[in-house]
């Protein structure tokens, strides 16, 4: 497109009052050919937006450059159309609000601001969105016929979408079947399981198609255009569907690792889930001798919350213990029941559920169990009471219920081991290698993607897929495939209800913008995708290896196959590749290269440092926009260039700035590690790691260490963002000028 | 080897049954917020959750014998604090009068200042402020009861200079009848009755 640039200044704000606008119009512009450049004092109200769309229907403008304030704001306001190019310079909360106003340094500052948004404008390509050559389906694949995946088939079918039910058994129920009646909101009372009922629900809806005795053999493609390949009763199917919910529950924790709690030697104690099916099936009664049970003693945590065990809480066995109390106080009013525990946790309402369990009289002892025998035909419990300080022994029980946590369904029982490749460090004789919880190998089969990056989904440290749990918590590391219900985390059945029909929205919307070409979360409606000049590509994987997402699988030559719509546009890839033949229409490495040759560096003798700071644009950047929001001051040498994810900083950024005689590189990302805040997961910490061979491109500079510091910020660290700057200043003072300057 | 307690319910049972407000403590949850809260903690042998925990388990010797069940000054502190809205006093209270009842006498000077407390409104209507204390001191023997007269001999000057205790005896209230009523019915409502 032939590209007919206007830039517009807002003097409202406070703007006006810090800079000089004639002068910026002149020296911010000069190195670019602009066709238009006006200001107005109030550019987002109506008379203002007015201006500009005069001028695109009048003039012909189709790239507009807006000095205003931050891009994080009145993106809707200056929204003129998919056809138009615009782009934002901050001279608001990075000018006008952090800097002293008339300054000669703050005016330079809104300069380059200004060169940096013309020269981005500049090598900015409209996108065209993605469009494969078969139709995009629409359809959601739910694997996992319980309380989870029967929520899901069912939200997604009253949305108006079709949905695909994978159950594994021969029937749809899962644990909820299983139950004898569950505790719910209003946590007052026990509730009815409702599993016939959900179950009939799901098998009549005319929008749900239901397999049962089914595994899925392979999933293959990308969101919008998956083909699943389905095994049922023995027959093969064959499924198109736009997104995936894994519903794959949870099962208990093995008891038979708890033997010092008497399981396996005493036939008397029993697990919270044999007990109520026990419950269900009629009647709670001795396992040994099939007689009466008048007294009960539940032992919470048993296993959980133990570093030798299952090092986390389950969150719903208190509530469960509870639930089974109240059976055994309906079946034998007389009997008593024991709770031992660590610490309630009945979470939120269910509060009130533990109240009626103490007012039914149960008694709740806080302590370790330590010991459980048997002694004429009676067993008992003996136990550190924590309130007492002393040993306790509860005698003449019937039962002991050991009430275990949940474990992912996706978590296997021992490392899965893959061939490694040759000379692999840390491999066996036969080459195998144990494969990491972070891999997409070492879940249990239940998705069998067809990825580069292995069958299933990566998962966290205990096995649980990986999700954020606050900040997007159906994300998984597979576009397209949500994980719900207890496969993601202990939950009850009250949350189980609301996480299913959560998830089943995300999968709705993913095939929905992908129908459109457009990105999912983070990055939603972004329709650019990751283009690859192959004929420069050398094969060396990285690319298929850092996409955190799995987007790029690869050929046997090992060329890239990138998926477009598997892709989250971060562009991880690009900072990954080596010969820099990925880029975005409108984010590549050239175009931030060009950017940062496009700031103006002062000769030595001025004495005016300049520093660029790539910054997040996720986390980081919204932190520097409240920080300048609460007129915090920073240095004026520091220019920053926002990224889509530090994991796309390519290294040659890095060595450009720097032979220009840039005296010094910030790098403002997220979080990473087992807490990350990273909005693509890997991509900051990818970018450390990659910071770790600078050190190459500064040896071969003869420039200091110092110059370059990556930090971590989350999106609350505004406080934090100004003295990081000042600091980095500091430094550099007494590493002095970069002698490069005016090369 | 150390010292095993074996968990009882029966004693709990007891409790539920026979002293005022006994049943509340099931609704505890250790929190402790009445032990933090109370302004005699320092002195008490078990903080009021600890009774509770005494209560559970059966060790009953403990909490008739705890000083702790004698001390509370019903000031209400643990009553406004408490996140289960356990009447924490009204259960001390009640475990008082049924240790009392038991005959165990922990704390005799404050089992016998209570009795006369309750006597005297029983019979004036109203507490005589130098007849109580006199009654109470030489309970505990002709010697003792002089001492501790004089002890307070100050606060019975003041109380008399700002005309809170008469030298003659106090008369009985008017409708002494219907006052006894009142309290005669209460005693009835209570598990533990009066101690007297």
């Amino acid at each position: 497109m032939d590209k007919k640039t206007a830039l517009y200044i807002c003097t409202g704000c406070g703007i006006g009052d810090a800079l000089d606008i004639e002068q910026l119009k002149e020296e911010g512009t000069e190195d670019f050919t602009i066709a238009e450049i006006k200001d107005h004092p109030f550019l987002c109200g109506a008379e203002g937006v007015e201006l500009i769309k005069k001028d695109i229907e009048e003039e012909g403008i189709n790239t507009i450059i807006i000095a205003a304030c931050s891009q994080r704001v009145n993106y809707d306001v200056f929204d003129f159309g998919p056809d138009k190019i615009v782009d934002r310079a901050n001279l608001r909360e990075h000018v006008a609000w952090s800097q002293p106003a008339g300054e000669e340094d703050t005016q330079m500052l809104a300069e380059d601001i200004l060169r940096l948004s013309c020269s981005r404008a500049d090598n900015t390509q409209l996108p065209e969105p993605y469009a494969p050559e078969e139709e995009f389906s629409k359809d959601i694949l739910v694997v996992g016929g319980g309380l989870t995946g029967m929520t899901a088939a069912l939200e997604t079918a009253k949305a108006g979408y079709q949905a695909i039910l994978v159950e594994r058994e021969a029937q749809l129920g899962g644990f909820l079947a299983r139950m004898k009646q569950r505790v719910t909101l209003p946590y007052k009372e026990l509730t009815e399981t409702g599993a016939e009922a959900l179950v009939n629900e799901v098998t009549e809806h005319p929008k749900i198609k239901v397999y049962t005795s089914a595994t899925v053999e392979k999933i293959e493609g990308g969101p919008g255009v998956y083909s699943v390949d389905i095994k049922s009763n023995g027959d093969a199917v064959s499924e198109r569907v736009g997104a995936v919910v894994q519903a794959t529950g949870w099962v208990p924790y093995d008891a038979n690792k708890l033997g010092h709690l008497g399981y396996g030697q005493l036939k008397d104690v029993v697990t919270n889930v044999e007990l109520e099916e026990m419950a269900a099936a009629g009647k709670i009664t001795r396992p040994s001798d099939g007689s009466e049970v008048k007294n009960a003693l539940f032992i919470q945590c048993a296993g959980s919350r133990d570093p030798e065990h299952l090092p986390y809480c389950s969150s719903v066995c208190c509530l469960v213990s509870m639930k089974q109390a109240t059976y055994l106080k309906e079946q034998n009013p007389e009997g008593a029941s024991y709770i031992l525990y660590k610490d309630v946790r009945t979470v939120g309402q269910s509060e009130d559920f533990y109240r009626k369990a103490q007012e039914d009289g149960n008694i709740f002892i806080r302590g370790e169990a330590v010991n459980v025998g048997e002694e004429g035909g009676k067993l008992f419990v003996e136990a550190d009471d924590e309130l007492l300080g002393e040993k306790v022994k509860v005698e003449e029980l019937d039962l002991v219920v050991l009430a275990v946590g949940m474990v992912p369904a996706s978590k296997p029982v021992t490392t899965p081991r893959i061939k490694a490749p040759a000379d692999t460090e840390g491999a066996d004789e036969q080459g195998m290698i144990e494969v990491l919880p972070d891999s997409g190998f070492f879940a249990n089969s239940a998705l069998n993607l067809a990825y580069r990056q292995g069958p299933e989904l990566p998962t966290l440290k205990y096995g649980f897929p990986d999700s954020h749990f606050i900040c997007f918590p159906y994300e998984t590391r597979r576009t397209g495939v949500y994980s719900a219900g207890c496969v993601k985390r202990p939950m009850e059945t009250a949350k189980v209800i609301d996480d299913a029909a959560g998830a089943a929205m995300k999968a709705i919307q993913c095939t929905e913008l992908t129908s459109e070409g457009k990105a999912v979360h983070p990055r939603a409606g972004d329709t650019s995708f990751p283009e690859f000049n192959m004929q420069r590509c050398t094969q060396c994987k990285r690319c298929t290896e850092e996409c955190p997402f799995g987007a790029i699988n690869e050929d046997e030559k090992a060329n890239p196959l990138p998926n477009p719509t598997r892709c989250r546009r971060c562009g991880v890839c690009m900072g990954a590749c080596p010969e820099r033949i990925i880029s975005f229409k409108n984010y590549s490495v050239r175009m931030i290269g060009q950017m940062v040759k496009a700031v103006h560096v002062p000769e030595e003798d001025e004495e005016k440092p300049r520093v660029i700071c790539l910054i997040c644009e996720n986390d980081a950047y919204p932190a520097l926009d409240m920080a300048g929001i609460k007129r915090m001051k920073w240095s004026p040498y520091v220019r920053f260039i926002p990224l889509r994810c530090l994991g796309s900083m390519n290294l040659v950024w890095i060595a450009d700035a720097l032979s220009r005689g840039i005296d010094g590189i910030l790098l403002l990302g997220c979080r990473h590690g087992d807490d990350y805040q990273c909005h693509f997961v890997k991509g900051s910490e990818l970018a450390e790691t990659r910071l770790g061979k600078v050190s190459e491109t500064l040896d071969r500079l003869a420039l200091e260490s110092e110059r370059v510091k990556f930090e971590e910020v989350g999106i609350t660290d505004y406080e934090r963002i100004p003295k990081i700057i000042d600091k980095f200043m500091e430094k550099l003072e007494e590493v002095g000028p970069n002698p490069y300057k005016g090369w | 080897m150390e010292t095993m307690i074996n968990y009882d319910p029966t004693f709990a049972e007891e409790v539920f049954q026979n002293v005022d407000a006994g049943e509340e403590i099931k609704m505890c949850m250790n929190c402790g917020v009445c032990a933090g809260s109370c302004p005699l903690r320092h002195e008490m042998d078990y903080p009021p959750r600890q009774i509770f925990s005494l209560i559970r388990s059966g060790k009953r010797d403990e909490v008739l014998n705890s000083k702790s069940i004698m001390l509370c000054t019903s000031c209400y502190t643990c009553v406004v604090k408490c996140p289960r809205s356990i009447p924490v006093m009204d259960v001390m209270h009640g475990l008082a009068h049924y240790a009392i009842k038991q005959g165990i006498l922990t704390r005799k000077l404050t089992a016998s200042f209570g009795g006369e407390f309750w006597n005297q409104v029983y019979r004036l209507g109203r507490v005589d402020e130098k007849d109580l204390p006199r009654r109470v001191f030489f309970s505990q023997g002709l010697v003792e009861g002089i001492k501790s007269m004089l002890g307070f001999m100050d606060i019975g000057i003041r109380l008399m200079l700002h005309r809170r205790m008469k030298l003659l005896p106090e008369k009985k209230i008017k409708g002494i009848e219907s006052m006894r009523k009142m309290l005669d019915k209460a005693e009835k409502l209570g598990k533990g009755g009066t101690v007297a």
